[in-house]
């Protein structure tokens, strides 16, 4: 698809203010009612979906420019996939997040970038990682010891794959070598891809670069194929998204779980069980490429049909992402099974959960924005009255581990795994 | 023309450089399509102008400060909140978008049953604050997703709700506003420092000046805050919501009930929003989801309450046997809510409706009765959600037909209405070919009842060119039926004489042209006389009717 392919729905828009608002039926408050990161920041009609759909007709019909305000505007969206649900409650035939994604590709195309975007797209390039300054051969350190199978030489039950935030990171490598161990302890025999690990691209997805992502891509399906690998378990969101939603369009087949439907499953079957009691008050954090964008993909070939008339429908039946199949039950079951635990939700949860602000790799390119994305959510998670805010995905708890709340307050970040880990 | 460097710095130094925007890529986005969104006078692909800045004030005192230097520089302006409807939206080429997204607060007043709200709180957060100390608030047809001062300030604003809680200019109480020049006025009892919580006094009311009955869509300055009128809700202090998006439902407890009434013909419906008029039972009461049309509505309510559902599905539940068999006996419908607030009083509406059903020949539609359509009619309708229903299967829509006044009048004219509309469907592809009756609307517009506030859903698809210009054809002929019975301009036309088709002002000589053949045209030389006071540079949009007085001298001499 090019950008002009989303002319019909430029022009369909309905202005409904959908895709500014959480679901208007559960709406509680004045202060957690909206749900676009980008407009809810910078104010400007621009930076919702339907200034969006607004300005690329514009640029494509020559009216305005993709100038340094233009180009800021297109890439301080945070790819969080909220505007997609709020219209799809509106609308069964526009797709919002396609078209962010689009344009944000139509810039990149232009060569109009943010300067954040460039070290990570070099380093990706260069050293398959999305976060600078890291190296290809270092990205496995954190798995030394672990007694991971290269699933390339011995078999396994399930490829763990890290994701460059959990592999890097000195913060968060603990938090997958538990999630290994974890898994492990519960008789699963774990498995990895070795010197083949490498960035998933799920982010220069959200961020724009097409081409970027489809080579990182291409070059892991080939990687499991070879390897014959038959299920992914990732502890990280994005990586999850990319390999359940985008890679399936590229060819792959691989089942894949994030460690949060992994553990349930062996909660239930008995594998995992808790001894030690955590007397604590969280609230979980739905990230958004697990909750809203973690619903699978389902093929599809067809096209636009008008029955009655006018009325829009699409021939065949057409799967819509709404995100009410996102992986939402899972930590919360985890959470609940955890002795001592209680869960206290915020407003904006499941598919209409605030997005952290890392999204699209804003917390590089626009830390500022990124930030006040974040500093929304601690003051949300703080007034539920929690103790600890819980989270899936190593790039969320990252970008909250600095956030604070609107009277300037820090509030503890938890990983879910590092919870269930106290717990054993 | 962008604006020279000294107005524009002017501006921004009343809200900092990160409110405003000159930037064309950022303007752009403030203009509108009036066939993707309400205009008022018939859809056009025609763009509306593209504002020179567009500027995002934080105070009253900043709006105060932006109208002054506009006032200085004769540069136009215009201020809107959600930017749904084409009548926000700035109509000339020196113009200045004010967007009042900065300003959203609501503070409600329980004990003297108010809100108090700044332009862009939302209806469905107003409400939301409201249920929490056991109060509702009107939310007229337009739907939670507008403005609440917009649509009680500027606009009409009837709804659902209307019968019990009144017509729009019936909840408007203290107001602040900037008018055109730059001076703030403060009206009903906030004038005279007593509060928000009278329209009418101590103080000067000015309500009818600033809205009178259709309101003046901000062309009489801005409204900065009002104090909203709310009403006892005996519901829960939150939507107890449950299913999966987009087919929400809610369960209100006992007291709290939604039916879908039908009856054998217009007359037996007629005289049954009679009997609710009279009997003051009704919470709520508007004719909903006919707006999918007589045809189509089982289908779609199928379709929309049930989360797996699609638009794909439509053509295969039409020719499901309890389908039809449903549809076709909601011919003659309506909903209504029921609201007890207590055992006793919901057993009267209860059996009030009873009777009434006894007296009209009536019955409940037993489809609608189904917990699942129950639950999502109630929560629908009590929130009054979202629009999503106005746009769900072809994207944009026009009201015609605005068979509004009296309900026996309006029935007079229903069947040709509905004859009229469905052999357009037949012989056209333009609109949605729904089976003719779409009409949809309030049971009142105006509290306790008295006027019936329909239109009739004409769908269509604001990207296909022939359909936009079918719908313009097609409004041409509903106006003369319209015409031929005396209603007045269509629903789709209420605007049509303060906004141009290219999207642009009218100016006061085009006004002149139009208004001194006006069968009163001293009606629109008292409204020159008071846009001349409050504000002589006409700079706000051309949404008041006016006439030169000197242009009426000229033609009767």
């Amino acid at each position: 698809m090019a950008l002009q392919d989303y002319r019909a729905m430029m022009e369909r828009c309905s202005n409904c203010a959908c895709c500014k608002f959480i679901p208007f039926d559960k709406v509680k408050s004045l202060r957690f009612a909206e749900n676009c990161p980008s407009i809810g920041y910078y104010n400007f009609m621009t930076y919702s979906a339907r200034g969006r759909f607004q300005l690329s007709q514009s640029l494509l019909d020559g009216r305005a420019e993709l100038d340094e305000t233009i180009t800021n505007a297109i890439h301080s969206c945070t790819s969080c996939g909220y505007c997609d649900i709020g219209c799809k409650i509106t609308r069964y035939n526009l797709e919002p997040l396609e078209h962010n994604l689009e344009q944000k590709a139509y810039a990149v195309e232009n060569g109009k970038i943010l300067e954040g975007q460039k070290p990570l797209i070099e380093n990706l390039k260069k050293e398959h990682s999305m976060i600078p300054g890291t190296k290809k051969e270092n990205r496995t350190d954190w798995a030394k010891d672990l007694g991971l199978k290269d699933v390339f030489k011995e078999k396994a039950d399930v490829c763990f794959f890290a994701g460059c935030k959990y592999s890097y990171d000195p913060k968060l490598q603990k938090v997958a070598q538990n999630a290994v161990k974890l898994l492990q302890n519960a008789g699963v025999v774990v498995g990895y891809l070795g010197a083949a690990d490498n960035c998933c691209a799920g982010r220069a997805h959200q961020m724009g670069f097409f081409a970027d992502f489809k080579d990182r891509a291409n070059a892991n399906i080939k990687a499991f194929e070879t390897a014959g690998v038959t299920t992914i378990v990732t502890p990280c969101s994005d990586c999850y998204h990319a390999f359940k939603r985008q890679y399936p369009k590229l060819g792959s087949n691989v089942k894949v779980l994030h460690i949060v439907e992994y553990i349930d499953q062996l909660i239930q079957e008995g594998k995992i069980k808790f001894t030690k009691t955590v007397p604590m008050t969280v609230t979980y954090h739905d990230p958004c490429h697990l909750g809203r964008l973690g619903e699978p993909y389902v093929p599809w070939n067809g096209k636009e049909k008008k029955i009655f008339n006018q009325i829009q429908i699409w021939e065949p039946r057409r799967p819509r992402y709404n995100g009410i199949y996102g992986i939402y039950d899972a930590p919360r079951n985890i959470l609940k099974a955890i002795p001592g635990v209680k869960l206290v939700e915020m407003e904006r949860i499941r598919e209409y959960s605030w997005c952290c602000g890392a999204g699209a790799a804003c917390n590089e390119s626009n830390p500022a924005f990124s930030q006040w994305t974040a500093n929304e959510r601690i003051t949300e998670a703080k007034a539920t009255g929690a103790d600890a805010l819980v989270t899936a995905c190593p790039w969320c708890k990252d970008n909250f581990v600095n956030a604070v709340d609107e009277n300037g307050n820090k509030m503890e970040v938890l990983d879910i795994i590092d919870l269930v880990q106290q717990a054993i | 023309m962008a604006f020279p460097r000294e107005v524009y710095k002017a501006l921004e130094d009343i809200v900092g450089k990160e409110n405003i925007s000159e930037n064309i890529g950022v303007c752009e986005t403030y203009r509108c399509v009036p066939s993707q969104s309400s205009a008022h006078y018939g859809p056009t692909k025609n763009w509306t102008p593209r504002p020179q800045a567009v500027i995002l004030p934080k105070t009253a005192e900043e709006v105060q400060n932006i109208v002054k230097v506009c006032n200085k520089y004769g540069v136009e302006f215009k201020a809107s909140t959600t930017f749904w409807s084409t009548m926000g939206y700035i109509g000339g080429d020196y113009a200045l978008q004010i967007d009042m997204r900065r300003m959203k607060s609501i503070k409600i007043d329980a004990k003297n049953m108010c809100a108090i709200v700044e332009p862009f709180a939302i209806a469905a957060t107003v409400q939301a604050e409201a249920m929490k100390v056991g109060l509702n608030l009107n939310i007229p047809g337009v739907g939670c997703s507008s403005s609440t001062l917009a649509n009680f300030s500027t606009w009409v604003a009837f709804g659902p709700n209307s019968i019990s809680m009144g017509y729009g200019n019936e909840n408007v109480l203290g107001m602040e506003w900037v008018l055109p020049t730059g001076e703030i006025l403060r009206t009903g009892s906030l004038a005279s420092d007593d509060g928000w919580f009278c329209g009418e006094g101590p103080g000067p009311s000015l309500r009818g000046l600033f809205r009178g009955s259709f309101g003046a869509a901000g062309s009489a300055g801005v409204c900065t805050k009002i104090a909203v009128r709310l009403h006892p809700w005996p519901g829960p202090a939150d939507f107890p919501t449950y299913g999966l998006a987009p087919a929400y439902k809610a369960d209100f407890g006992p007291r709290i009930k939604c039916y879908t009434l039908c009856f054998p013909d217009w007359k037996s419906w007629a005289r049954s929003i009679q009997y609710f008029y009279e009997s003051d039972i009704a919470y709520s009461g508007h004719r909903q989801f006919n707006m999918f049309g007589r045809n189509l509505k089982g289908a779609m309510i199928e379709i929309i309450s049930n989360h797996e559902r699609q638009l794909s599905d439509l053509e295969e539940l039409l020719n499901d046997p309890y389908i039809k068999e449903q549809t076709e006996k909601m011919r003659h419908d309506y909903q209504v809510i029921i609201a007890g607030f207590s055992d006793a009083d919901l057993e009267y509406k209860e059996k009030a409706i009873d009777y009434i059903l006894e007296q009209t020949g009536g019955w409940k539609s037993e489809m609608m009765l189904q917990k699942d359509k129950h639950d999502y009619a109630l929560l629908y309708l009590t929130r009054l959600g979202h629009k999503n229903l106005n746009y769900v299967y072809c994207g944009a829509y026009e009201g015609v037909l605005g068979l509004t006044g009296n309900v026996w009048r309006a029935i007079e004219v229903a069947d040709e209405a509905i004859a009229l509309k469905r052999k357009w469907e037949l012989e056209h592809t333009s609109i949605a070919a729904s089976g003719g009756d779409s009409a949809m609307g309030c049971l009142s517009g105006l509290g306790g009842g008295g006027t019936t506030g329909w239109e009739f859903f004409t769908n269509f698809d604001s990207y296909e060119q022939d359909s936009v210009d079918g719908t313009c054809a097609f409004v041409e002929t509903t106006q003369a039926l319209m015409n031929k019975y005396g209603f007045g301009p269509d629903f789709c036309r209420w605007n049509s004489d303060v906004r141009k088709m290219n999207g642009y002002n009218y100016t006061q000589e085009e006004q002149n042209e139009m208004f001194k053949k006006a069968a009163q045209p001293w009606v629109f030389i008292y409204q020159y006389k008071i846009r001349e006071l409050i504000n002589p540079k006409n700079l706000c949009g051309s949404y008041v009717r006016t006439l030169d007085p000197k242009v009426l001298e000229e033609q009767q001499q």
